[in-house]
């Protein structure tokens, strides 16, 4: 990691909170609006989706209703869901998008998910051993994760991880890894256990089991397409947020380098440790504006559709204290992506590059 | 009954399946508030019908609520919500009509001051209009008509006289015996709020009897005086209530004590404007109340509420403690906080803080 003086770091500090200041004190009509129009969009799509589905018969409806359902779910788990559980709205005193309460449309539960995200993925980002997220303890993506026989085929757990995500996602606190090593014991999981089965029950209920036995005579269609519209959802947001982290460029840190750190020096590891990707409106809506994942890692409570234009002013603070911002096409992004997956599924000794740049 | 009840509860179960939330109803508001902001599930609307000056810094609002709103109490408050620059705000106010009007016709006033200053009074005398849509809670509040039929003494102040033009309509419309009688106090003849209402009462009531008290039209101010008191026959028989500013509100019952009168006998509500807010740090700490956990601390300078939370052993959720992840947030339903990372100041109302970054800035309520 870039070293930056106790001095730099306080600048730098003072920099960005100066840029987090002025959207605090501008937040208003602007924001709300905008996430109103967000939920009413979703509200459209999955009304649209769910009554289209029976009559998918015909297979343009199908398709039509697969990709409105599959957008719905996009749609409100990222611009939607994940934003408003940071807490980017609740300045709006509306029950309805408070980050406490707010239960999203995905198998993970949002008690969960507070816990694992919002408080160990953004306090110990790409902190290897603290930050979970980082290989999801499946992946090996970085040289301080020593090599094991078990990553040679890592490309095809990486395919599985992408096609089930909802459900690696809900199952992300169970911390698996740690129970077969015998670091943990079932028993002190139950009670995760229990919330994550009633929400991933309710999930597989609704899609499942409901809504194609109320179209009985056509469920067969109806459960492939509710099929597909999650499946669409989980290949495209695990892909935005493997594009977040695990590009060439973002930097991993160890456990010692984030010990005692100061506010400057956590602010610096999430302008290093993270990545964005550019693209149209709809491309940064559709991905939550996970695709300015640095704004979102430095500011992730200020709403969502304010980072492209914070992003100039956090390039030049970025300039000024000489720090890499990180930054491509979605395509270079993601073959970066996959191009460590398939590094590091190798011994250090058949690749000679060093993990970051 | 039962049909009714089990319906719902199925209801409630299939909405938390199907759509992840408590009130499955709600889901759908976004789309129907979008034809009719009347058809809004997640809280009670009113239409604003029409908007009337009292005095010059005083109106009237006349609503229609919903019909699923459940009636009040002469007396009665209740909390609006209105929508402010993105961010939605809970005030108190005094319904001002009598019950009867929303039974026949369905229509309730609010008479709202205009507090110099204030977030929400200012906008609804500026920026309401007739056919905007507001949200309303259910009435609440016990400073309500005896039932028991005594003599009724009503000691007002200013805009303190709304939850008690309530109640003296009522009164006439149901012959309640009296005598009631009346001292409002207010600054000049022209801040009289609801002068009409109470001119009409006096000449179709004849058991009421009224004393508007003017306090600043003379070289001295003239409060209330023990005089004032004296002229009212049986007084220690009556049921007094008392509605105003905390001087007056002092004032009258120092002087009712010395008449041989309890202070925990009267009836009293009271609406004070929010103090400014300073930032000065001798001002910071406060007593905090958790209702969940039915709890009231003390605290002293600058700890935030996360960290007397904990000092008096509860366990809140919490996080980072920097303010990053809101693991913390909270519905706070009173008093002001400072805010630790920005220096700002809260409102007075019911809203969600984070804990670990909020300093109580004299007596704090909140939901933990």
């Amino acid at each position: 990691m870039k070293n930056l003086s106790d001095q730099q770091l306080d600048e730098l500090q003072k920099d960005l909170d100066a840029i987090r200041d002025e959207v605090l004190a501008d937040l208003g009509e602007r924001d709300a609006n905008h996430i109103r129009s967000m939920v009413r969009l979703h509200r459209k799509l999955e009304v649209a989706g769910r009554v289209m589905m029976p009559f998918g018969f015909i297979p343009p409806v199908f398709l039509a209703a697969t990709v409105s359902l599959g957008l719905a779910k996009i749609l409100e788990n990222m611009e939607i869901g994940h934003n408003v559980m940071h807490g980017q709205y609740d300045w709006m005193n509306d029950p309805s998008l408070n980050s406490q309460t707010y239960e999203w449309d995905t198998a993970c539960s949002s008690e969960s998910w507070r816990r694992t995200h919002n408080f160990e993925h953004h306090t110990y980002t790409n902190v290897i051993g603290k930050d979970r997220d980082y290989g999801y303890a499946v992946l090996r993506l970085s040289d301080d994760d020593p090599w094991k026989p078990r990553h040679t085929f890592q490309i095809l757990n990486y395919a599985a991880l992408s096609i089930l995500f909802q459900w690696g996602v809900a199952l992300h606190e169970l911390e698996a890894e740690k129970l077969n090593h015998g670091k943990s014991h079932l028993k002190e999981k139950r009670p995760f256990l229990k919330v994550a089965a009633k929400k991933a029950g309710r999930q597989a209920f609704k899609d499942y089991v409901f809504f194609p036995v109320l179209t009985l005579p056509v469920a067969p269609i109806v459960l492939a397409g509710n099929a597909c519209a999650n499946l669409i959802r989980n290949l495209w947001s695990s892909t935005v947020i493997f594009c977040g982290h695990f590009t060439q460029d973002a930097e991993t840190f160890t456990e010692e380098e984030a010990e005692g750190e100061s506010k400057g020096h956590w602010y610096l590891r999430q302008l290093t440790g993270s990545s964005n990707f550019s693209g149209g409106k709809w491309m940064h809506i559709m991905s939550g504006h996970l695709s300015f994942q640095i704004e979102h890692h430095v500011f992730p409570d200020l709403p969502a559709h304010r980072y492209p234009e914070i992003s100039e002013k956090v390039q030049k603070v970025c300039r000024k204290h000489g720090i890499h911002y990180n930054t491509g096409s979605f395509g270079k992004q993601y073959s970066t992506v996959l191009k460590r997956i398939l590094r590091y599924s190798l011994p250090d000794r058949f690749t000679h590059r060093p993990a970051t740049a | 009954m039962l049909a009714k009840i089990t319906q719902s509860k199925t209801l409630h179960w299939l909405g938390r399946q199907l759509l992840n939330r408590e009130d499955p109803r709600a889901f759908f508001d976004p789309l129907t508030t979008a034809i009719n902001p009347m058809w809004v599930q997640q809280y009670t609307p009113a239409r604003v019908e029409r908007i009337t000056a009292e005095t010059q810094d005083t109106k009237t609002f006349e609503l229609r609520p919903a019909n699923r709103w459940g009636g009040f109490k002469a007396g009665q408050h209740l909390n609006v919500n209105v929508e402010i620059n993105g961010t939605r705000r809970t005030r108190t106010f005094s319904l001002s009509s009598s019950p009867a009007l929303w039974e026949s016709q369905g229509l309730i006033t609010l008479t709202i001051k205009r507090l110099p200053g204030g977030l929400v009074t200012n906008w609804l005398h500026d920026d309401l209009k007739a056919g905007d849509v507001i949200g309303l809670t259910e009435a609440f509040g016990d400073f309500l008509i005896p039932e028991e039929k005594k003599p009724v003494l009503f000691i007002a102040g200013g805009s303190g006289i709304t939850p008690i033009l309530s109640q003296l309509d009522t009164m006439a419309l149901e012959h309640y015996p009296g005598p009631v009688t009346l001292l409002y106090y207010v600054r000049t003849q022209s801040d009289v709020i609801g002068e009409e209402k109470l001119s009409a009462l006096r000449s179709r009531y004849p058991a009421f009897s009224l004393n508007i008290i003017t306090t600043h039209e003379g070289s001295a101010p003239r409060y209330l005086k023990g005089e004032d008191l004296d002229s009212i026959p049986g007084l220690t028989g009556c049921e007094i209530f008392l509605c105003g500013p905390k001087g007056l509100m002092d004032l009258a019952t120092e002087q009712l004590c010395q008449r041989g009168i309890n202070e925990d006998e009267l009836h009293s509500t009271f609406f004070a404007p929010p103090a400014p807010a300073k930032l000065a740090t001798n001002d910071i700490g406060g007593e905090v109340t958790f209702s969940t956990s039915n709890l009231t601390v003390d605290s002293k300078g600058d700890a935030n509420l996360l960290e007397i939370a904990e000092a008096a052993g509860l366990s809140p959720q919490h996080g980072c403690r920097m303010g990053i992840c809101h693991q913390c947030s909270c519905t706070k339903t009173s008093g002001t906080v400072v805010n630790r990372l920005t220096g700002q100041v809260s409102g007075p109302g019911s809203e969600s803080v984070q804990l670990c970054i909020s300093i109580p800035q004299g007596p704090v309520a909140l939901e933990a």
